[in-house]
């Protein structure tokens, strides 16, 4: 059986989509997530939330996610927070 | 020896430095891992750095209450010793939630406030009685007591994640070493309680804490500056 992603992991893993897939629509988003509705939903209000992504919304109302200057912060130093969090076995 | 003779003939000024070695070091800490937790919100740094803070409110408090009683400001009264010693006692408390908190906390939904919810509210109340046990009985038996079990319960928890980590993070090791250490140092200071040995103990009591501290600064940096 597959190990439980942890937090960070998730939220590596949702920029990451968003970072490789500019302007990315929120179903594919939840699709590569791999996260359930109510779990993908938490997510994404989070990282709106600490501004990690943006939502942008074109003339015909179509919604769609890009990262910002915040979230490829958090992608570069994810290594060092994941090395300082096992480290010190937090 | 001679070196020895002479740090505990001006004991009180070096208690003061050492304050404000260990506060520096605490906050210094505290500073580094600022960003990280800024980016992560990850609750476990968030607790480590409590621990650290609460450590370095500790010797800062040490600190300036021991310079103004050195230099005859005021003299040195019992309730500075219970804040030094709620503080410090917090500071463990902090060090071993920090981790175990994984077990406690949903990690999904963490608590609002990392200063005051529901667990860390009984750590405020058992510091509060350690230290009151302590003033009812003029004495340090109840915090030395406390922090030994804490400490021995740090060392087991570091010791299963060692077990678990298989060699692959290094400063792991280091946080071992570092709880061992302080460990020691805990129980010669409640044996010198009980037992005339010389006052040279007590020098090597404070050097063990500054390596403590060392240790965790040295790895906070190796690790952050990477």
């Amino acid at each position: 059986m597959a190990k439980k992603r942890e937090r960070l992991e998730v939220i590596k893993d949702i920029l990451k989509a968003v970072r490789e897939n500019r302007n990315i629509k929120p179903t594919r988003l939840l699709y590569s997530s791999n996260l359930s509705p109510q779990m993908f939903k938490d997510y994404v209000n989070e990282l709106l939330k600490k501004e990690f992504i943006k939502m942008n919304e074109d003339e015909e109302g179509k919604k769609t996610f890009s990262i910002t200057t915040k979230g490829h912060e958090f992608l570069q130093e994810y290594k060092v927070i994941e090395n300082f969090i096992d480290n010190f076995g937090l | 020896m001679e070196i020895y003779n002479w740090v505990i003939q001006n004991k009180e000024m070096f208690k003061i430095f050492y304050g404000l070695i260990i506060a520096l070091i605490c906050f210094v800490i505290v500073l580094k891992t600022n960003r990280l937790f800024k980016l992560s919100f990850h609750q476990g740094i968030r607790y480590f750095r409590n621990a650290f803070f609460f450590y370095g409110i500790a010797f800062l408090f040490r600190y300036i209450f021991g310079a103004l009683a050195f230099y005859g400001y005021i003299t040195y009264q019992f309730w500075i010793k219970m804040l030094f010693e709620f503080f410090l006692v917090m500071g463990g408390f902090f060090l071993l939630y920090s981790l175990l908190w994984k077990k406690i906390e949903p990690e999904h939904k963490p608590f609002y406030s990392s200063l005051l919810n529901f667990n860390i509210v009984i750590f405020y109340l058992m510091a509060i009685v350690i230290v009151v046990l302590d003033y009812l009985w003029k004495s340090y038996s109840f915090m030395f007591i406390s922090q030994i079990i804490l400490f021995i319960c740090m060392s087991i928890v570091t010791g299963i994640k060692i077990k678990k980590d298989k060699g692959k993070h290094k400063f792991l090791k280091f946080y071992f070493t570092a709880i061992i250490l302080i460990l020691v140092a805990w129980i010669l200071n409640s044996a010198l309680q009980f037992f005339a040995w010389s006052k040279g103990v007590l020098i090597d009591i404070y050097i063990i804490n500054i390596i403590f501290f060392l240790l965790f600064l040295y790895s906070v940096i190796k690790i952050t500056s990477k």
